[in-house]
């Protein structure tokens, strides 16, 4: 594997998001829920549900492009940086064996690995637990939270089949102090969380929120004023949109939340986002093409998406194309190894459309910016968005 | 897709492209929509609704034509009318087919400037499908195809010898119909009857062998379905199809009138119902996916003005299936063995 090249507002010493002199030590934390995020998994009938069951690990499959960017984060730091990956899965406790074995054969290196405790909720009469997935995430991720360095950054990554959007943004507001306590509970309240799961999740808050703030707000300076890192605790929220939800439903959770389609989005909004270099990038491209037969128009669809969502600025897109079209020899960001013949010729082709994208105005808009938001309604969502979490 | 054109504007447009996306085509390749049109207001539009974005593109078209507009003044005074980038990106190899709802004369024109026009036509034809008493084809299809219903209004013998081939080439490749039966509408099944181009093309068609001509058939045939193809000129064409489609609406009215009118009445049509939603089904023009304009090395679909989405996915199958199965090159290939008298003449 080639080194990683420089992402676009990283690495370099004229590096803009870091001020010269001392730069304090932060650790990445990336996030993933496992079904639908980074396991195509079936839930939809009894029978796909009895087969997930059951399958063997090198029977799992990967939703596209995950495996390869969940790498790559992992590897991409930069000095003075860490990196956490962490699973939080509704899947039960019992397919810990298998999951892992998974992960292990996808190269995927974790720290922390949590599954639901179905068993014990069933069998301690806890119903409303086994579907409920509020009051067992969040208390998860605050838990998670509290093992780290309060001025760790977060990267999270869900999907459209559950709460994922919701729980996400609700955890980054938590931490940022934009959801008192009392709504918290109000939440817990509506979702149906059971009044111990409650309580030791508002525990759990409070505990990390005090201790967050103080090294939140010294870690921000290192941070560019447009990264989007700078203000908040959870920078990023991706959601896998495996069931093709419309992307409108998520505007509610504002532009931190990125719904994608596939994980080459994630990856070229990461880039921009100055987590990912340009071959990094590719690396998810090939993955996509070599292994899931992904073809030129999927890709160039896929991004062009992003520009019409706003989601990604011309100028990167062009920069990428560039850097992908012109390298050569030792600096090209073209990976020979794994790429199946044609690929490198698509991905060239790919690079050529993206360097001349031709003329935009009027096609796409400026890119989303994520200041003056207005706060997420979270009980509105909770109305709207989960509908069978109402009680 | 033309996204700009049709009466009930892009919204049918843009929903049948979202719908297209995320459906499953098992055993075929999954299809690739290039919307061209207005691309904030398409985004717009898609971002509303569940969609597959891997498989949607959009192309910026600042201009439209209207349905009401006259075609060639429209395409002189807008280039980048959606029906006109369209065509030319098609025309480029940007998408294999183009769909349109909009305005049928600016289609036919904006494919006449782009396309090429195939080796041995003088004109093209747009053809429509019908339903009809009859079965064919391997896959006893209950439809008939009808050309041309409008691209071409005066036509030669020759053009009637081309639409008959063409007639027999999309049939035989989208019909899977091996061996499709091809007439003339006339106005009696002797070889002399009809206007002069008529009958001279009955007597060349008789002497072709790469096609099975049946000889003339009267109006009262195209229901019944005798002739699998039948060739005419577009204005012959196209005021039997608009007949068609009024019988049918007609249909439909008596029958809500004979519903409201007596109990008795209603109680009959409730017992009927199955099979005259099956009637229904089966002539709605909405079931038949648009009309193939032939005659081009690409392949276009002209869909109904009015047609919703679920019309217009249909138009785009209809495409997906045309490029799919080579009617282009069949047609290509049958062209050449026509003898040619007539002289050629430009768009």
């Amino acid at each position: 594997m080639s080194t990683p090249s420089t992402p676009p507002s990283a690495h370099s010493s004229s590096d803009p998001s870091f001020p010269s002199g001392d730069r304090p030590t932060v650790t990445y934390i990336y996030r993933w829920d496992l079904d639908k995020t980074y396991l195509q998994t079936d839930f939809d009938s009894v029978r796909a549900l009895l087969r997930t069951a059951i399958e063997r690990a090198i029977d799992k499959r990967n939703v596209p492009g995950a495996a390869t960017l969940l790498r790559e984060l992992r590897q991409s730091t930069r000095p003075g940086e860490t990196t956490r990956v962490c699973f939080v899965s509704g899947s039960p406790r019992q397919m810990r064996r298998v999951l892992t074995e998974k992960l292990r054969l996808d190269g995927i290196e974790f720290d922390e690995f949590i599954l639901k405790p179905n068993l014990r909720n069933l069998l301690t009469g806890r119903f409303r637990a086994l579907r409920e997935q509020v009051g067992y995430k969040l208390p998860a991720l605050l838990a998670g939270r509290a093992g780290v360095a309060h001025s760790a950054r977060e990267i999270c990554f869900g999907d459209d089949a559950e709460s994922d959007a919701f729980i996400y943004s609700l955890y980054g507001d938590l931490l940022r102090g934009r959801v008192p306590r009392t709504l918290l509970e109000e939440i817990l309240q509506r979702v149906g969380t059971y009044p111990d799961d409650a309580a030791r999740t508002v525990a759990l808050f409070e505990s990390v929120y005090s201790r967050t703030q103080d090294d939140a707000a010294k870690a921000s300076i290192a941070f560019a004023e447009d990264s989007p890192f700078r203000d908040e605790i959870v920078g990023r929220i991706f959601i896998h949109l495996d069931r093709r939800s419309p992307p409108r439903r998520f505007d509610r959770y504002g532009v931190r939340l990125v719904p994608i389609y596939n994980y080459f989005q994630a990856a070229l909004v990461l880039h921009e986002d100055g987590r990912l270099a340009a071959d990094a990038v590719v690396r998810v491209a090939v993955e996509m093409v070599d292994r899931h037969a992904y073809s030129l128009e999927s890709l160039r669809n896929s991004l062009q998406d992003l520009l019409r969502r706003g989601r990604l600025s011309v100028e990167t897109v062009r920069s990428l194309g560039a850097a992908i079209a012109e390298g050569q020899g030792e600096a090209d960001l073209l990976p020979a190894l794994g790429s199946l013949p044609g690929t490198r010729d698509l991905l060239r082709s790919l690079a050529r459309s993206l360097r001349d994208l031709g003329p935009t105005a009027g096609a796409v808009p400026p890119r989303l910016s994520g200041r003056d938001a207005p706060p997420i309604d979270y009980l509105k969502a909770l109305e709207e968005d989960l509908p069978r979490k109402r009680h | 897709m033309d996204a700009m054109g049709g009466d009930l504007g892009p919204e049918e447009v843009v929903k049948a492209a979202a719908a297209l996306s995320i459906e499953r085509r098992s055993g075929e390749r999954p299809l690739h929509l290039l919307l061209v049109g207005d691309a904030p207001r398409l985004s717009a539009l898609l971002y509303e609704i569940r969609h597959d974005a891997e498989r949607i593109a959009i192309h910026h078209a600042k201009d439209a034509v209207a349905m009401d507009e006259s075609p060639r003044v429209a395409l002189d005074a807008k280039p980048d009318a959606s029906i006109a980038v369209a065509a030319r990106l098609c025309a480029e190899g940007r998408a294999d087919a183009l769909v349109s709802a909009g305005n049928t004369g600016a289609s036919v024109l904006a494919c006449q400037r782009y396309f090429r026009r195939l080796e041995g036509v003088r004109r093209c034809a747009l053809a429509a499908v019908y339903p009809t008493e009859m079965r064919r084809g391997e896959k006893d299809d209950p439809f008939s195809l009808l050309l041309d219903v409008g691209a071409t209004l005066d036509v030669t013998a020759d053009d009637l010898c081309t639409f008959a081939v063409m007639g027999a080439g999309y049939a035989s490749r989208v019909s899977k119909n091996a061996r499709p039966k091809v007439a003339l509408l006339s106005n009696g099944a002797e070889a002399g009857k009809g206007p002069k181009e008529v009958a001279e093309a009955y007597a060349r068609l008789s002497q072709m062998s790469g096609i099975n001509f049946i000889g003339n058939v009267e109006g009262v045939d195209i229901p019944r379905g005798s002739a699998d193809v039948i060739v005419c000129s577009g204005f012959v064409g196209n005021v039997v199809l608009k007949m068609l489609e009024g019988v049918s609406e007609t249909v439909v009215r008596l029958a809500s009138y004979a519903y409201k009118e007596k109990l008795m009445w209603r109680a009959g049509l409730a017992m009927l119902s199955g099979g005259i939603g099956r009637l229904k089904e089966l002539t709605d023009w909405k079931q038949y996916g648009g009309a193939p304009l032939l005659g081009f090395d690409r392949v276009m679909i002209k869909a109904h003005g009015r047609s919703q989405s679920h019309a217009i996915q249909n138009a785009v199958k209809v495409a997906a299936k045309t490029v799919a199965t080579g009617m282009v090159q069949e047609i290509e290939r049958a062209l050449r063995e026509i003898p040619r008298v007539d002289p050629p003449v430009s768009a």
